[in-house]
């Protein structure tokens, strides 16, 4: 019976707001405008590219020759200057003015001298700039092309022979251990800005959902349906039921944005790589076109997202939106129990949010410096741990703290429920006599009872 | 005799205010019992304690003959004085959630719903938001929600508040047909015709203690000090003259047909109104010689402002 009681008031709670009109829409929303928002910064990296013609001033006479039928300067390497739609070179060996080369059509142009070889370093001359991705591609045809010429001239191999030989090691980071056990390390920087992303979610989700269950107390107490509610279900049911069910919608909500994600990605990774995207195809004809995964790996934003471990942190998340929802919710229940107003409630509930406040602002700063000792006490500090913790999974952390965190954080959530469920019996009962901390303060004279 | 409640020695104060002070009255099973009191005489506090809302500090309650439970709690109708609905939930989602709570499931608390729906005429309103329905309407939902998982002890605080004349009687005419069918029911308010019309028994409470407590109709009887009323046709010097010493008038006037009057009396016998009423008609003609019993109202003011306690079995 009280299972199908505390069932009811979570049912309730879960299906008034979950079949509202604007829970939906965030919810079918969000994941389309967040997939959205990477799909934009992939087509513009890609699309907005403009068209430049390159003259490559080959002084020292490194990259070319003179082509006797054209009469031309041509690459000694043509395969390292691949046809391109947006990006054409032209070579010289002469040095024009710049009014010369800009009005026969130049968007650019590469200097370079004997030096090169050594300083590895040269000049890129433009009025306007013809875009990183451009950039980029010149470095890299024109690397291509030195490389090239130093083969031929310092080796015995050919070109083709170097091209097989040639070897780039990928160095892994490994994190050592008094223990022997190597963990992945390195790289914190950029782990720790995607745990921080995440608590950052989890700090925002506390905080709204906190909000609701303010509301809906107040609204409970003001709406005098809460009498009838108690003499149904003991107060710590109802608590319980109530921050529940709130925390069902947020689980809900988490839920469908992940999977709506997954699919919105999914959709838009099969568009791109099939082409039907704009910008898609800016690549060289005779290359192979890269996928997304490749563009996003090209970009520093959209990188970061594809070194998250999705299933470890939305599994983190989830176990420590649970607790510190439990901790939270509860505490802003029995704010929402004391006072008359909503209004009343934001003001009563900022001090309690302090605690996560700071974590927020701590979590800004242990991103950069996650080692620090601070860092793991305030990681298993149970008005903390639900941010900072995801933060430290991020970047690694041993599965003894993470344990003692969860264990910390559940027990005190536990505790907190049940004092909450007393106080808030004594909050939803009073009458308009006294309210807030004047209520909380006469409920603790009375012992708590 | 087994009773639907059973409340005695109930103490509770709140910091230096005793708000009960060793209350204890039964309700047979079947009885409607009138709770009256003054603002503050402690009847929300005494009905809070019953339904669990409120730790009592002493004293013991028993329902249906066995001692307070939760279990036993969830079986009475509570229909409290200040009471509301979730205006965003539809009228009828809300009834099955109280349904529920009062621990029927889905299916039977639709069946029963649309049942009472039907028999209080909101049968269309089932799928409206709260929002969406008058005050009046309201009203009646959260009386339904009370009824519906027919509980055998049903607490109506203040029940008429907020229906007009005409859905006022058909609550009255609901809740007597439910207590004719075996509910027993207990009725805080203070519209004292609805107590004269519905209740057979009262307890009126005054800072904390019983003041009055017994049989409606008792409490009436033994309240009344020889008061008369009496029409006649005839001459007042006359009519005055044959009271003599056997009555004090209260007054005298014109009566609604032509040529009669209408007499207030008090007899000073009330054990012998035959006497008066044969030297009356040797004066007067008399049309109508009536009993005229205190009101409930007058009992009330009469009780709290002397204080005095006149307590009668309860059962």
């Amino acid at each position: 019976m009280k299972g199908s009681l505390i069932g009811a008031v979570i049912g309730r709670e879960w299906r008034t707001r979950v079949f509202k009109r604007s829970f939906l829409l965030a919810t079918l929303l969000m994941p389309f405008l967040g997939v959205g928002f990477i799909a934009l910064t992939v087509m513009l990296t890609e699309g907005t590219e403009t068209r430049n013609r390159v003259l490559v001033e080959d002084m020292p006479g490194l990259i070319t020759r003179l082509d006797a039928a054209s009469g031309q300067y041509v690459p000694r390497c043509p395969g390292c200057f691949p046809e391109r739609d947006l990006l054409e070179y032209r070579f010289t060996r002469e040095a024009p003015a710049d009014s010369v080369w800009q009005i026969e059509g130049y968007t650019a142009l590469v200097e370079f001298d004997e030096s090169v070889l050594q300083n590895k370093a040269g000049y890129l001359v433009y009025e306007t700039s013809p875009g990183m991705q451009a950039k980029r591609r010149i470095e890299r045809d024109l690397s291509r092309a030195m490389e090239h010429a130093r083969v031929l001239e310092s080796t015995e191999l050919d070109w083709e022979a170097y091209q097989r030989l040639k070897f780039d090691l990928n160095l892994v980071d490994r994190a050592a251990s008094d223990a022997g056990n190597r963990t992945e390390g390195g790289g914190e920087e950029i782990r720790g800005f995607v745990g921080f992303m995440f608590s950052a979610v989890l700090f925002l989700v506390l905080a709204v959902y906190g909000g609701l269950i303010l509301r809906s107390v107040v609204e409970e107490k003001s709406n005098r349906v809460v009498e009838v509610l108690i003499a149904a279900v003991r107060p710590e049911e109802l608590l319980l039921g109530k921050v529940v069910g709130m925390g069902a919608v947020a689980l809900t909500q988490i839920v469908a944005w992940s999977v709506l994600s997954t699919l919105a990605f999914t959709g838009f990774q099969f568009a791109f790589d099939s082409g039907m995207v704009p910008g898609a195809g800016a690549v060289a004809a005779g290359e192979v076109p890269a996928d997304l995964l490749t563009v996003m790996a090209e970009n520093e934003f959209t990188k970061v997202l594809l070194d998250i471990d999705w299933v470890l942190m939305v599994i983190s998340t989830v176990v420590f939106f649970v607790g510190g929802y439990l901790l939270y919710g509860s505490l802003y229940a029995v704010v929402g129990s004391t006072v008359q107003s909503e209004q009343e409630g934001q003001g009563m509930v900022f001090p309690l949010t302090m605690p996560l406040m700071f974590a927020y602002v701590f979590g800004i700063q242990a991103m950069e410096n996650p080692d620090m000792a601070a860092f793991s006490w305030l990681s298993w500090f149970p008005l903390t741990s639900p941010v900072i913790m995801l933060i430290r999974v991020a970047v690694g952390v041993p599965f003894w703290e993470l344990g003692l965190s969860v264990l910390l954080l559940f027990l005190t959530a536990r505790l907190v429920l049940w004092v909450a469920g007393r106080a808030y019996r004594h909050g939803v009962l009073a009458g308009d006599s006294a309210s807030g901390w004047a209520l909380l303060l006469q409920w603790v004279r009375g012992h708590g009872r | 005799m087994t009773h639907a409640l059973r409340i005695s020695g109930l103490r509770k104060s709140f910091g230096e205010q005793q708000v009960l002070d060793g209350v204890g009255f039964d309700v047979p099973k079947g009885a409607i019992l009138g709770l009256l009191g003054p603002n503050g005489a402690g009847k929300s506090t005494l009905i809070r304690s019953i339904m669990g809302i409120v730790e009592p500090d002493g004293g013991t309650i028993e329902l249906d003959g066995t001692p307070w439970s939760r279990e036993a709690v969830r079986r009475i109708g509570y229909l409290p004085e200040e009471r509301g609905l979730y205006r965003d939930m539809k009228v009828g989602e809300q009834a099955v959630y109280f349904a529920r709570l009062k621990g029927m499931d889905r299916p039977e608390a639709v069946t029963a719903l649309k049942a009472w729906f039907e028999r209080l005429e909101v049968d269309g309103w089932w799928d409206k938001k709260v929002s969406d329905i008058s005050k009046g309407m309201a009203q009646k939902i959260q009386f339904i929600c009370t009824v519906v998982h027919q509980p055998s002890l049903l607490i109506l605080d203040e029940p008429l508040s907020g229906f007009d004349p005409i859905n006022a009687r058909r609550i009255v005419d609901v809740v007597r047909s439910l207590a004719e069918s075996g509910t027993t029911i207990l009725l805080s308010t203070h519209d004292m015709p609805s107590v004269e019309r519905l209740c057979d028994r009262v307890v009126l409470l005054d800072q904390g203690n019983i003041v009055l407590a017994g049989e409606a109709d008792a409490l009436r009887e033994s309240g009344w000090s020889g008061e008369q009323e009496v029409v006649f046709r005839g001459n007042d010097i006359a009519f005055t003259n044959a009271l003599g010493t056997l009555a004090h008038l209260d007054g005298i006037e014109p009566d609604v047909a032509e040529g009669t009057r209408r007499a207030a009396i008090r007899l000073r016998n009330p054990e012998q109104p035959g006497q008066v009423l044969q030297a009356l008609g040797q004066a007067v003609d008399i049309l109508e010689f009536v009993k005229v019993r205190p009101t409930m109202e007058s009992l009330f003011i009469q009780a709290v402002q002397s204080g005095a306690a006149t307590t009668e079995p309860a059962s």
